[in-house]
């Protein structure tokens, strides 16, 4: 059932034009971002692995904000235009529900991926890095849209509109993104550290910095900032299953 | 500026007069020029050219960009501007040399300064001019198929849905 | 008649707030009956419907359909059919994608061959490939009945089913409610048209500030408030002016 839920957004994301307009944009942000880095390895301004970080993290930041984005409006939208009546008249569940939404706002993750990979490989071409890249930004991009997205849905249960959901989710992604730009020299302080900690988006980096400057590919020498990133995920599910209880407390018509 | 710098610089490249004998000397000049992107290597000799031996001295590498004119700073250009040499025997002569990163196209004027300790004047090298290529590179990393490749191909993938959807519903 | 009761509500009440939209009712239909439930703007049709269909819980009192609590979700939702006063349609869909997505919400297997049987039975059949962003009030009203068709149900709810439409396109609906509760289905029809209750329904109540005020045929209702028009019988009951019983 949920395979039809997810069905139905999907085709509306790319009959509704969002998916295409999305996936066209990061193209061409990636396009821009990998001639100017490439123009500058070739004028050696800048160490490939340095590029190769900086791309990565382009990656991560604009999936990231399309996700939010159609994570937003892809529970809401039901709320606002009137079909979560129907819905929830119908044999669905609202488990089936949310697993039918969030795997459409990974499907745009996949595609999105899919469009950055031949960036990738032309950027990490002679590094030895290409395999590494991609398969971290993988399972990193993909925990970090996971997560995002429970978070999301459980706003969207909270508010039930587009605006206030993406405008609180907006804020908490410049809340841990801010943060996970600062220097190593800023963060080198106690404080800082648990900010590195709790912060998934810091972890991510400091991962990348950690795999794609240092060479240190292993999953084994990645394991805190995977715990790390694996405990928002967590805090992100539990966030939703309360959403959802808080909403089938009030039913369909919020006070 | 310009004038000002490089009399300052035809000053000091004279042999020095009243101050330490030192001799400097840029021994590449004729194969200095390059490309925007290259890894030069910049060779140089000091010499002492007086009767007792001179300590702690260091010499710098010194940059003008004589189209802009303007003094170009040496950071993205090159690892160590100063070499610290310590002491030179008298009628020593060492070698110098210094990696410089060509970072931007255009023409410049190079010199090699040494400073004694105890002296108030430094002493120059005569002055190097040398040019800077650009370096013309439309596809770097063959980037421009899938730079120019990839929005293109997402564009006419939707139009395609878009078309067909069109077909379907008319 | 107590076996043949197919909706059965309690004393059930539902708030909002400190608005009480729902005081007390009780009511039961029929199995087979075509019911109509009655009352102005803001009585509390919506809500009980909601109640009835288990959108909404009630704050108190108990509802059974088809002879459950509306709290077994799953077992009622293959007996009962709900055209909802909500604007919720997908326009960007066509008519027959609609109707195939909750065909197989409903687990049915050729969901688009019960798509197109559903378009030709409201009379959509020619715009069954047409984005439904392009249908008029009345055929987004008819594919809204169809939807609420699409599982057969034994009972369907009906919330202001003609609103909007023209003369043809409420009778077109009227004929097709009509031949379904001769086959056999359950009508609980909520409007605030007089005529059209009194055409169509055998039974009816009438409901106003959340409070059930009258329930009868019309001839008990013609009795209890000495009135012959519909239209005085409905303001003798309803509104400021209403007569105590």
């Amino acid at each position: 059932m949920n395979k039809l839920i997810w069905k139905k957004d999907i085709t509306a994301e790319i009959y509704t034009w969002k998916s295409a307009l999305w996936l066209l944009l990061t193209a061409i942000i990636y396009s821009v971002t990998c001639y100017l880095l490439l123009t500058n390895k070739e004028l050696s301004l800048l160490d490939q692995t340095e590029m190769l970080w900086l791309l990565a993290k382009i990656i991560i930041g604009a999936s990231l904000l399309v996700a939010i984005i159609d994570a937003s409006s892809i529970l809401t939208v039901e709320f606002e235009q009137e079909t979560m009546e129907d819905l929830l008249i119908s044999p669905l569940s609202v488990k089936d529900l949310i697993i039918g939404k969030f795997l459409t706002v990974m499907t745009v993750w996949a595609l999105m991926y899919a469009v950055a990979v031949p960036y990738v490989l032309v950027s990490s071409a002679g590094s030895g890095l290409g395999p590494a890249f991609l398969a971290y930004i993988a399972l990193y991009g993909t925990l970090m849209v996971g997560g995002f997205t429970l978070f999301v849905l459980g706003l969207s249960f909270l508010y039930r509109s587009f605006k206030n959901t993406l405008t609180t989710s907006l804020v908490f992604y410049l809340a841990v993104g801010i943060p996970a730009l600062f220097s190593a020299t800023l963060k080198a302080n106690p404080f800082g550290s648990i900010i590195s900690v709790a912060n998934p988006l810091d972890a991510v980096f400091s991962s990348l910095d950690n795999i794609l400057v240092d060479y240190h590919t292993a999953l084994t020498a990645n394991a805190t900032y995977l715990a790390s990133v694996a405990g928002f995920v967590v805090v992100a599910v539990v966030f939703l299953a309360v959403s959802v209880k808080v909403f089938d407390r009030h039913g369909i018509v919020k006070e | 500026m310009m004038s000002v710098s490089i009399a300052l610089f035809a000053a000091f490249g004279a042999p020095a007069s009243a101050t330490a004998a030192i001799a400097l000397d840029v021994s590449s000049s004729k194969t200095l020029s390059g490309t925007a992107g290259d890894f030069v290597t910049v060779n140089g000799t000091i010499a002492n050219t007086g009767p007792t031996a001179l300590s702690d001295v260091t010499a710098y590498l010194s940059l003008v960009d004589t189209t802009a004119h303007m003094p170009v700073d040496l950071e993205d250009w090159s690892v160590e501007k100063g070499l610290y040499i310590g002491t030179i025997g008298a009628g020593a002569k060492l070698p110098l040399d210094w990696k410089i990163h060509f970072v931007k196209s255009g023409d410049y004027a190079l010199s090699i300064l040494a400073i004694v300790k105890g002296e108030n004047k430094p002493i120059g090298s005569a002055l190097t001019y040398f040019h800077v290529a650009q370096k013309k590179n439309l596809n770097p990393g063959a980037v421009l198929p899938v730079a120019l490749g990839e929005p293109i191909l997402i564009v006419m993938f939707f139009l395609l849905l878009k078309y067909r959807r069109d077909k379907k519903s008319a | 008649m107590t076996e043949n009761i197919i909706i059965d509500i309690k004393d059930a009440s539902k708030s909002y707030g400190d608005r009480a939209a729902v005081r007390g009712l009780s009511l039961s239909v029929a199995k087979g009956e075509f019911f109509g439930f009655l009352g102005p703007n803001g009585a509390g049709k919506t809500t009980t419907i909601r109640m009835l269909t288990g959108i909404l819980s009630p704050d108190a009192g108990s509802i059974t359909v088809a002879g459950k609590l509306v709290s077994d979700k799953l077992h009622r939702a293959g007996k009962i059919g709900v055209l909802s006063e909500s604007k919720g349609l997908y326009e960007w869909m066509t008519g027959k994608e609609f109707l195939s997505f909750f065909a197989g919400l409903y687990g049915i297997a050729e969901a688009d061959e019960a798509a197109e049987k559903l378009l030709a039975e409201v009379g959509l059949k020619d715009r069954a490939d047409s984005l439904v962003g392009s249908y008029s009030r009345g055929m987004k009203q008819r594919l809204k009945l169809a939807r609420a068709l699409v599982n057969e149900p034994d009972i369907l709810f009906l919330d202001e089913p003609t609103l909007g439409l023209d003369p043809q396109g409420q009778d077109s609906i009227q004929k097709l409610l009509k031949r379904l509760n001769e086959k056999g289905v359950t009508v609980f029809y909520s409007s605030h048209l007089l005529h059209e209750v009194s055409r169509l329904c055998t039974r009816m109540a009438v409901i106003d500030k959340g409070v059930l005020v009258a329930e009868g045929t019309l001839d008990d209702l013609r009795r209890r408030t000495h009135k012959d028009d519909l239209r005085d019988i409905f303001l003798s009951l309803t509104g400021p002016d209403a007569e105590p019983e």
